[in-house]
Order: structure tokens, then sequence, then C-alpha cells
């Protein structure tokens, strides 16, 4: 038998000693973080600006002596909190945004109710955008407005735009917004036509649970969870790692319901008939073709997003009929490109760039 | 790169995961990519909705029976409130509109200029307050 494998030894009774010790205290720290209340999300200054039903308007306190001519309207996806936006103080978009000098509003959902099940695209183009367009052009009292959209809030925001091609939109961000949904991979063939009925879902349930657009968005990385909660464990003495996985976690786990005619439509329209890629899209009795799309416009996608894979967010530069137009390719996933420690030297500075020379 | 796995075992095992989270998630895309996965999805779904949907029939059919209001019938009485909701603050705006107090907030001047770099061509943000 050689030394080193003596029970005795010192040195691995050291190792030994403080590998005991790191777990004792390791499950310490998980039982604090267990038994601790939410994680606070979305600290920067704000007011409810309007509400009506499950739409919130939030307007961020000025953090700088002057602010640029134009405000910002970020729309978030029908699926998810806005405070994505808004995770941390020093990790949070809107702080670094207002700290810029931009003057930022934001459309964020609540859950919809079940009364709320027949919401379409029409109530979120036509009615919820537009009207806080309004609300921001009241409050800030300038006619031009800019727009950020992000993911499925992306879409919204250009099915607005499309349609709105005379309204007051002065420039258009879109973040991870997927176009081409006949690349949308894993979902797409589960979302095929001869198995999946829509229909069927929508008529019995009015409302998709949020446990099921979580599962959803789960499915397509199976083994996140479980590799997230390991990485936690060996990470929980590390503050900084608790609090970003507590923050990141709270927003998944905050997932929304989604109301049922909207999942009908959205399926039928852009899934099933790729319709928002093929101009053929008609909300409201309008033609949503993207072509009519004539402000600056610029694209941010991931490289590594796995939601809005690359293939579906690259048409829309071509699609467009802007002129000033452009695409950025950064490293990131789907919700790492805009929230999060690399957002911040990656994202948000060439959001800030772009934007800023075009909001005065 | 082995010294620093040496000082600090956590990284391997940080390694370690990610290529678990990898390799298993590469092998359950392609499983649950086929069409075979979401014909057997699809259908089981559709299995539990119609057990959803014949036990939310029979209960409805109970509460009536029993003169019970509905979820059917607070969700219309939900919706009539909305409506009304609605139909008020169409006329809240209409009143407030010719008579909307200024606000006391105290707004910044919209007169910021981005500070363009000139050797990336690209803005910085800085105000004219700033630049001075």
């Amino acid at each position: 038998m050689s030394e080193s494998t003596n029970p005795l030894d010192p040195e691995m009774l050291e190792s030994v000693q403080a590998f005991v010790q790191q777990s004792v205290e390791r499950g310490r720290r998980g039982l604090e973080i267990a038994n601790a209340p939410p994680h606070p999300v979305g600290l920067t200054p704000k007011e409810v600006l309007y509400t009506r039903g499950t739409l919130r308007l939030y307007h961020y306190e000025a953090q700088t002596d002057e602010v640029y001519r134009v405000p910002v309207l970020l729309v978030m996806a029908t699926t998810n909190k806005a405070f994505i936006f808004d995770l941390a103080p020093g990790q949070s978009m809107v702080e670094y945004m207002v700290q810029q000098g931009f003057d930022v509003y934001v459309l964020d959902w609540e859950a919809p109710t079940y009364a709320e099940r027949g919401l379409t695209l029409a109530d979120y183009t036509q009615d919820f955008i537009p009207t806080c367009v309004r609300k921001v052009q009241e409050d800030s009292g300038v006619e031009d407005v800019s727009i950020i959209g992000y993911c499925m809030g992306g879409v919204l925001s250009l099915i607005y735009a499309a349609t709105h091609a005379d309204g007051p939109l002065k420039n258009l961000v879109c973040l991870t917004t997927p176009v081409d949904n006949s690349k949308m991979g894993l979902t797409q063939v589960w979302n095929d036509p001869r198995y999946f009925d829509v229909d069927y879902l929508v008529d019995t349930l009015g409302i998709l649970p949020a446990e099921s657009v979580t599962q959803m968005f789960e499915m397509q990385r199976p083994a996140q969870r479980l590799a997230g909660q390991l990485r936690l464990w060996d990470q929980m003495l590390d503050d900084d790692f608790v609090d970003n996985y507590r923050a990141f976690n709270r927003w998944g786990e905050e997932t929304l319901p989604l109301a049922g005619e909207y999942l009908r439509e959205t399926t039928k329209e852009l899934s099933w008939g790729n319709k928002l890629y093929t101009g053929e899209l008609v909300v409201d009795g309008k033609e949503a073709r993207l072509s009519s799309i004539e402000v600056p416009l610029l694209s941010v996608v991931a490289e590594h997003d796995h939601l809005a894979p690359r293939e579906t967010t690259l048409p829309l530069l071509e699609l467009v009929g802007s002129e000033d137009k452009e695409e950025i390719l950064l490293k990131g996933g789907h919700v790492s490109l805009i929230a999060g420690p690399n957002a911040v030297k990656r994202m948000w500075p060439r959001l800030n760039d772009w934007l800023a020379v075009r909001s005065v | 790169m082995a010294d620093e796995r040496k000082d600090n075992p956590g990284a391997s095992f940080s390694e370690l995961v990610t290529q678990w989270e990898r390799n298993f998630d590469a092998f359950a895309n392609q499983v649950m990519g086929t069409e075979a996965y979401s014909q057997a999805m699809n259908e089981m779904q559709k299995t539990q909705l119609g057990y959803q949907r014949a036990f939310s029939e029979m209960m409805a059919q109970q509460l009536a029976a029993m003169n019970i209001p509905s979820r059917e019938d607070f969700v219309q009485l939900m919706d009539m409130l909305r409506q009304m909701d609605r139909r008020l603050e169409k006329i809240e705006e209409k009143v407030l509109l010719n008579d909307k107090p200024a606000s006391k907030r105290k707004r910044p001047a919209r007169t910021k200029q981005p500070q363009v770099n000139k050797d990336e061509g690209k803005s910085e943000g800085k105000s004219e307050g700033e630049k001075k």
C-alpha cells in the first residue's frame, strides 16, 4: 500500500476536512436560499404610467440632467415578465439606458386572466402597443417614439410597425426576433399541424398554463435545469453567482400563461402559415408586410440562441423596407444577450452606440 | 490548464457539468426532434385534454344541478365588468383631456447629444453639459 492511501496521511485528512466543511457550508447556504423570499428584481426607480388588464406601462426616472429627445419604449414578449430588462443594479439594461440618457418606458405583462383568453394579435398590436405609444407621446410631450422589442415582443413590434407605417415610430430595435418560422427547429417539429391540435387545446383550456409554457422552453434544453442546480451547488459560496442564479431563476419561474386565442393565431398564422415571412399576414384587416417598415432598424441576434435560432432571425434585414438597417451578431444565448454580466460588456454598449445618434 | 484544475477542483467539476449538459441536450434533441416523438407527445397531450374536458363538463353539470354558478358564469361576469371598466376609462380619458394637471415631476431637458468617437465612429452618449 502506498503512503498516499494511508488514512492517517495529514494532507488527505486536511483535504477531507476541508471538503466536509465546504459541504456543510453549502448545505447551510442552500437551506438559507430555499427559505429566502424571492430575489429582489426590477429595482430601478419607476412609476406605473398605465394599466389595463394584462398590460402594464412603466416609466423610469431619469438619472441624468439631460435626456435624448426621443423616448424609448421596450416591448416584452407576452410569455415573460419584463424585469429581465431590470434584473439587478449593475446588471440592468434599463438602468444602463437611463444612465446613458435615454427616457425609458417599458411595456410589461401580467398573467392574462381567463376572461382575457380571447386576446388576439390584433389586441396586442393594434390596441395595446398603439395605446402605450400614445401614452408615451403624452407623457414625454414628444411625437417620435423608438421601440425595442425582445423575442415575441419584437414580433409584435414588427407587426405594429408594419401596420402603422405612417405612425410616430422613429427607430425599431429587434432583439432576438424570429421572422422565418419554418426554421424554428424543435418547436416547428412539435407544432406539426398533422399532430398538434391547437383548436382542441385552446377550446379545452382557454389559457395555456404557465407550466406548459415553461415546459415548452425547457424541453429544448432538458438538461439545463439540473445542470444549473449542480452549478449552483458548486458555486454556492460565491455570492455573485448565487444572486445571479436566483434572479434568473425567478424570471424563469415567473413565466406567464398565454391567452388561448393568441396561441391559436400565432400557431396558425406565424408558425404554420409563416405569414410574417411570406408577407401574407393580415391583422385586424391590415396587411402586415415587413417591406412597409421604413424606419431605421437594428436587429440584434445571439450566436447560440436556441429559442430564436439565427436562421429564423436572418431574413429580417432583407424583408424590411428600411434603408438604414443593421444586424449585430453577438456571442451568447437568448437571455444572456440582454441580461447578465455578459450583456453589460457585449450588447448594451452596441445598442447605445446605434440608438443614441438616432434619438436626437 | 492542468495546474488550474489542480488548484481549483471546482473548475473541472464545472467543465464536467457543461460537457454532460451539452451531450445530454444533443442526444435529447435528436430524439425529440423526430416526427415519431412529435406524434406521441401530441397524442398524449390530447388524451390528457380529453380527460380534463370530460371532467370539466361533468363538473359544470353538477354545479348547474345544485344551482351554483360555474367558472363560466364568473368569467362572463368578469367580462362584463371589464367592458364597463374599459368604457369608464374612455370616458375618464375624454373628461381629463381638457383638464389635465401639469406633471409635478421634474423633467430633464431633452437636449442630450451623442458624442461621436471619431476613432471608431461610435457614440458615447455624453451630454453637452458633460462635454464641458
